[in-house]
């Protein structure tokens, strides 16, 4: 492996990644919060909502996540009559099926969340005088979000090694660029290359998310 | 006023199994009652209704004069809270708030509430404090507290919004043997402070202590009442009897 040689295609590689942190930011930022509702829908009292929740959560779990992002770039211009307005920017639309997929893994995560917590703590909140609202704001979600930070944290880590996935549907990510590199100059280092970054950034994240649960022990 | 709580024929089942059977009693001011009973009898949904934790299928429920229920009719959602918010509640298991520090805890709910000055609220809380002897824990979790000292942070944390009547069930159940004593201290001295208080307990020495009244449960009915004395040295009951000889 040439030094020379790794420095040469670190820059395009680096323009690539470019493209994975930011589908990553992107489906972090809007599947949690989509994830979040979904868990309270499943949990509300309005039956078609809750059987909502849970059909979606059913299908985006239950189907490869492949499929979905094919579905989202080369399915939904096929449908009659509206299709021709679901003709989305590739990258947009695979955002788009990102975040729906992640939106229902998070959901599943929050919901696991709720499970976990004592009814006792209703009670207690009950008994002093909270309203459901208030109680669901200052005494569930904080806790709720507290012991699904280990699930979240796995997730996140999924999605980076996911947006390779981006390959599939012909975006260029940092994959791509490998790909493009080892047909090019009949070298592997490239992908090692690749592998690297893709590590570098999964450090960044669990660091961050050791952070998040070193500071939210509550010792 | 000359009764705080005044339950009659209360009746609870949960589907076709009957918890409680028509019971009636009252508690006038200051007065602490304790109850006891076997396991099952009823005693925690007896408690548990008083504030709506459970609701019941028969009876009245009346408050200071206010009907909680009448005849098994609830009033509206805005005076059961304000019905119930004039009673705290201290349970077996503390339920604190883990993701609040001693202080967090105690200053939660009357901070939500809006109904005073936060600067009272931090004075209140830090008395209160003091008064159940864990004025050094105010910046720690629960989770780094004893059994004991949890069950007095819920105690305080039951006093921040002033009560006219507080409820405790199994107070010192869940405590090692070594860590009921200052659990009961403190209940003991809201009693001497004329608190009116109703104590689910096994602990049969504190309940003659410190009870002006003692109720026994059996089977979802109060089988016999009166006070310790009457209780303890000539139970009318049988079943009474036998009960407090198994303890
Ligand atoms: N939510 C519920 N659903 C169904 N049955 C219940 C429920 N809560 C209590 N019960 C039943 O009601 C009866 C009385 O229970 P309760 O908890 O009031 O008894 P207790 O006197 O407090 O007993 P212990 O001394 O064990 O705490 C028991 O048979 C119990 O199984
Ligand atoms: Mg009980």
């Amino acid at each position: 492996m040439n030094f020379d040689y790794i420095i040469q295609i670190s820059g395009p590689m680096l323009e690539g990644a470019r493209t994975t942190v930011l589908l990553f930011l992107i489906v972090i930022a809007l599947s949690i919060p989509l994830g979040f509702v979904v868990t309270l829908m499943a949990k509300s009292a309005l039956k078609p909502l809750a059987w909502m929740a849970h059909s979606y959560i059913y299908v985006m779990r239950g189907t490869p996540l492949l499929l979905q992002l094919l579905f989202f770039c080369f399915g939904l211009p096929q449908i009659p009559v509206i299709g021709e307005y679901l003709v989305l920017d590739r990258f947009v639309a695979a955002s788009l099926g990102f975040i729906l997929n992640y939106g229902a893994y998070f959901a599943e995560i929050f919901r696991g969340g709720l499970l976990s917590i004592d009814k006792g703590q209703h009670e207690a909140a009950k008994v002093l005088g909270l309203s459901k609202w208030q109680t669901l704001r200052k005494v569930i979600l904080a806790q709720m979000f507290r012991v699904a930070l280990p699930a979240v944290a796995n997730e996140s880590i999924s999605l980076v090694k996911d947006t390779a996935l981006l390959y599939a549907v012909a975006v260029p990510e940092l994959l791509n660029y490998a790909k493009t590199a080892v047909n090019r100059d009949f070298t592997v280092t490239p992908f090692v290359v690749a592998g690297v970054i893709y590590l570098l950034m999964t450090l960044v994240l669990t660091l961050f998310f050791k952070a998040l649960e070193r500071r939210f022990k509550f010792e | 006023m000359n009764t705080m709580i005044e339950v009659k024929e209360l009746q609870k089942s949960f589907g076709s199994l009957e918890v409680l059977k028509k019971v009636s009693f009252s508690v006038s001011p200051g007065e602490a009652v304790a109850v006891i009973g076997p396991s099952g009898s009823g005693k925690s949904t007896m408690l548990r209704s008083l504030v709506h934790l459970e609701e019941i299928t028969g009876g009245s429920i009346v408050i200071q004069g206010k009907p909680l229920v009448e005849n098994g009719k609830y009033a509206g959602a805005s005076d059961i809270r304000t019905i119930t918010a004039s009673m705290g509640m201290v349970f077996q298991h503390f339920n604190l708030f883990p993701h609040l520090t001693v202080r967090g805890n105690l200053e939660l709910a009357p901070r939500t509430l809006k109904r005073e000055k936060v600067a009272a609220i931090e004075a209140k809380s830090r008395d209160l404090l003091a008064k159940v002897g864990l004025a050094d824990k105010a910046d720690v979790y629960p989770s780094m507290l004893s059994g004991g000292q949890k069950q007095r942070v819920a105690i305080a944390r039951a006093l921040m919004l002033n009560p006219d009547i507080l409820l405790f069930d199994e107070p010192t159940s869940a405590l090692d043997p070594e860590l009921t004593g200052e659990v009961l201290r403190v209940i003991r001295q809201l009693a001497d402070e004329q608190m009116t208080m109703i104590i689910v307990t096994h602990e049969m020495n504190f309940a003659r202590d410190v009870a002006d009244r003692i109720i026994f449960m059996d089977k979802g009915e109060i089988a016999e009442s009166g006070t310790p004395e009457q209780i303890f040295g000539s139970p009318r009951l049988e079943r009474t009897r036998l009960f407090l000889n198994q303890g």
